[in-house]
């Protein structure tokens, strides 16, 4: 088989695993080396689904022995299949990154005759990149669950970031979905990454020439929508692997319907929405102090589709506002709808100096259009419908945009109205 | 009105700038020779640019200012808008009264107006990294091109000489004839006037065919987000990049 037919399979099997990002790691160049990572990381293309392109994403292989039915790559489904050599995928990376098309390698790979042996190709790999290709640039691995953990820990020596993916989000999930695979089993490489990435930090900060365990640290994924869980599931789900296990991201994924099973749902579009206000859950958890039991309980489990879940959670805690921009402090200011990271700190500087005026507010880049309904400026309260929290809830909401599957309507034309004319004119009703 | 009119380097910025304190005529405005256009109404004055000046104003940035004041000066200049060096001016009048808390004015309208060209010019610099698409045209020379908006090359090549630092790279301002040249050691800014089209050998040829079928098959079809996808990437750029051109 030929590179581009391998890669053409190899691309496309990888492409539901959503996470891109090659921040995190300050790797440098070595002497004779070629490569190097950015701190904030890199995009370098975006491909037609709007999505970044920042790492060679591929599968080592397709060849699968599970049976995940929610997975494009299990066993049963009849899709060409391919394999890369771990020299092919080196000089594959090489080759991309000496034209600055990519700011290093994800790899991933389906698992071919068994855990260990999988993931032993994947360890082949990145030190081919790193020891004999000099190779700097950013390289982040899937650790596979049930491999030995001795592997798991030579790899994270060579690489920058390493991922368990999680997948289905609860173990009745699990079970009902893809039956060979238990919790614990992917739990454990999960703690096995974290412990070594804190002793190896540990470590560094006494003998800095000691090696670096996956400087960028651990992420995982989880599909929303092919399983029953709840929104309030999910992210109690992402709460705990962010304090328990300090993983740097977790990523939503969308179900697309890859597959026809009687466990999996029918679905017309993965839904895309619900996965956006999840996302934006998940930030309100990482950067402005929220939990998740804040944001959403037993009684209202999932996230309301038409309201962001910030101005949600305002509306619901209305007694505590309106606030005083040029008094609050920052942990509050942090939770006004409107007001985000950057302008709070802004909010924050700029006060020292000089009140802050209601156009003052505007220039900093407070969005007024939701954030006028929580705040007083200079003592003034500036929303049109009062302190009412159900109008401000209407204004707030997402009004519903005419789907354009809606067949039944139809622009009028000319020469309609022209023949409904000529009809009355004719007498012929 | 009165204008000083400087020859489009920084230093002559700076030496206007330096003009601007010590005469007693202020200017309205300064403008580059570049934009200038001459009537009978205003008062003209052409700055020489002079080096003893300009280091002056540029070390008192340093000291009385910020280092972040000097990058918004700089930046600002490189975005090569009309209003660039009059704004510039503005801001600098401002921070040589506040000092390093000049930066905090948020709610400042000279002050808002620096942050925002510096802020774009400093945006594209950062999308260029990675839009950066470099061609194998000889054997160990790979060939760049790109057309940005502000004049940012220098600002790009600093991060690629770390980079691709075991190879010999050019990479080419079209809009500008001016190009960044690496020859493995050191990085420097030359003139360079290039048209022709370039022929691609067979690697060269093979690696843009598997790069432009990983693109494709990269995307997820029932995602597809055309407009999305243009708000990051704008059709402008697209010329020179091998996966879309």
């Amino acid at each position: 088989m030929e590179i581009k037919d391998k890669l053409k399979i190899l691309a496309d099997a990888a492409k539901y695993d959503v996470s891109c990002s090659s921040s995190g790691s300050s790797r440098k160049n070595k002497a004779d080396g070629i490569g190097n990572a950015a701190i904030s990381g890199i995009c370098h293309s975006w491909s037609d689904d709007g999505r970044c392109i920042s790492l060679l994403k591929i599968l080592l292989t397709n060849y699968c022995i599970y049976n995940c039915a929610y997975c494009i790559n299990r066993a049963s489904n009849d899709l060409p299949r391919a394999a890369f050599t771990p020299n092919e995928v080196a000089e594959l990376t090489i080759n991309f990154y000496r034209r600055n098309y990519i700011e290093g390698l994800f790899l991933s790979s389906a698992i071919m005759i068994n855990p260990d042996h999988t993931m032993e190709q994947l360890l082949n790999t990145v030190k081919i990149l790193r020891t004999e290709h000099n190779f700097n640039g950013y390289i982040h691995v899937k650790a596979i669950p049930g491999a030995d953990s001795r592997l798991i820990h030579e790899t994270g020596l060579y690489v920058d970031r390493m991922s368990v993916n999680i997948e289905l989000p609860s173990n009745g999930g699990l079970k009902l979905l893809a039956p060979q695979k238990k919790k614990e089993e992917i739990i454990k490489p999960m703690s096995l990454i974290t412990k070594q990435h804190q002793q190896s930090k540990e470590e560094r900060r006494a003998f800095k020439s000691s090696p670096a365990f996956a400087p960028a640290g651990q992420s995982t994924q989880l599909i929303v929508g092919a399983t029953q869980d709840h929104d309030f599931q999910i992210l109690k789900l992402s709460e705990g692997l962010y304090n328990r296990f300090q993983l740097k991201r977790v990523y939503y994924s969308a179900y697309v319907p890859v597959g026809v099973h009687p466990n999996l749902p029918v679905l017309a579009n993965p839904p895309t929405l619900r996965e956006h206000r999840l996302y934006q859950a998940d930030w309100l958890l990482r950067f402005y102090g929220f939990s998740a039991d804040e944001l959403l309980n037993e009684r209202q489990p999932n996230f309301d589709v038409q309201l962001d879940p910030k101005c949600d959670w305002a509306l619901n805690n209305f007694s505590l506002f309106p606030i005083e921009i040029n008094k609050a402090e920052y942990h509050m200011l942090l939770r006004v709808p409107g007001i985000g990271v950057q302008s709070a700190r802004r909010i924050i500087a700029a006060r020292r100096l000089a009140p802050i005026s209601y156009d003052g507010l505007k220039k900093i880049g407070v969005v007024l259009k939701r954030a006028k309904y929580f705040i007083t400026c200079q003592g003034k309260y500036y929303s049109e419908v009062g302190l009412k929290d159900h109008l401000i809830r209407e204004s707030l909401t997402v009004k519903p945009i005419l789907s354009p599957s809606n067949q039944n309507e139809k622009q009028l034309s000319f020469f309609d109205v022209y023949k409904l004319k000529e009809s009355i004119i004719t007498g012929e009703l | 009105m009165i204008i000083f009119v400087f020859d489009n380097t920084f230093e002559g910025l700076l030496t206007a700038v330096y003009e601007a304190y010590y005469t007693n005529a202020r200017p309205d405005r300064i403008v580059t020779e570049v934009y200038h256009q001459p009537n009978l109404v205003d008062a003209v004055k052409f700055i020489e640019t002079d080096e003893v000046k300009s280091n002056k104003v540029y070390d008192a940035i340093v000291k009385k200012v910020s280092k972040e004041a000097l990058r918004h000066v700089y930046h600002a200049f490189l975005s090569e808008t009309v209003d660039a060096p009059t704004i510039i001016y503005r801001y600098l009048t401002i921070a040589f009264k506040m000092g390093q808390q000049v930066d905090h004015l948020l709610t400042n309208k000279h002050i808002l107006e620096i942050h925002k060209i510096s802020k774009k010019v400093t945006r594209e610099k950062h999308r260029m990294l990675g839009l950066v698409r470099f061609q194998l045209i000889k054997e160990d020379l790979y060939y760049a091109s790109i057309e940005p908006d502000h004049h940012i090359v220098g600002l790009l090549a600093p991060h690629f000489a770390k980079r691709m630092a075991d190879q010999n790279w050019i990479i080419h301002d079209k809009k500008r004839d001016t190009a960044a040249i690496f020859d493995k050691s050191q990085w420097f800014i030359a003139p360079l006037q290039y048209k022709n089209e370039i022929t691609n050998n067979n690697e060269e040829a093979l690696y843009q065919e598997l790069w432009k079928t990983y693109f494709k098959n990269i995307a997820i079809k029932e995602r597809k987000n055309s407009k999305l996808q243009r708000s990051f990437m704008p059709t402008r750029y697209w010329k020179h990049l091998t996966e879309k051109s």
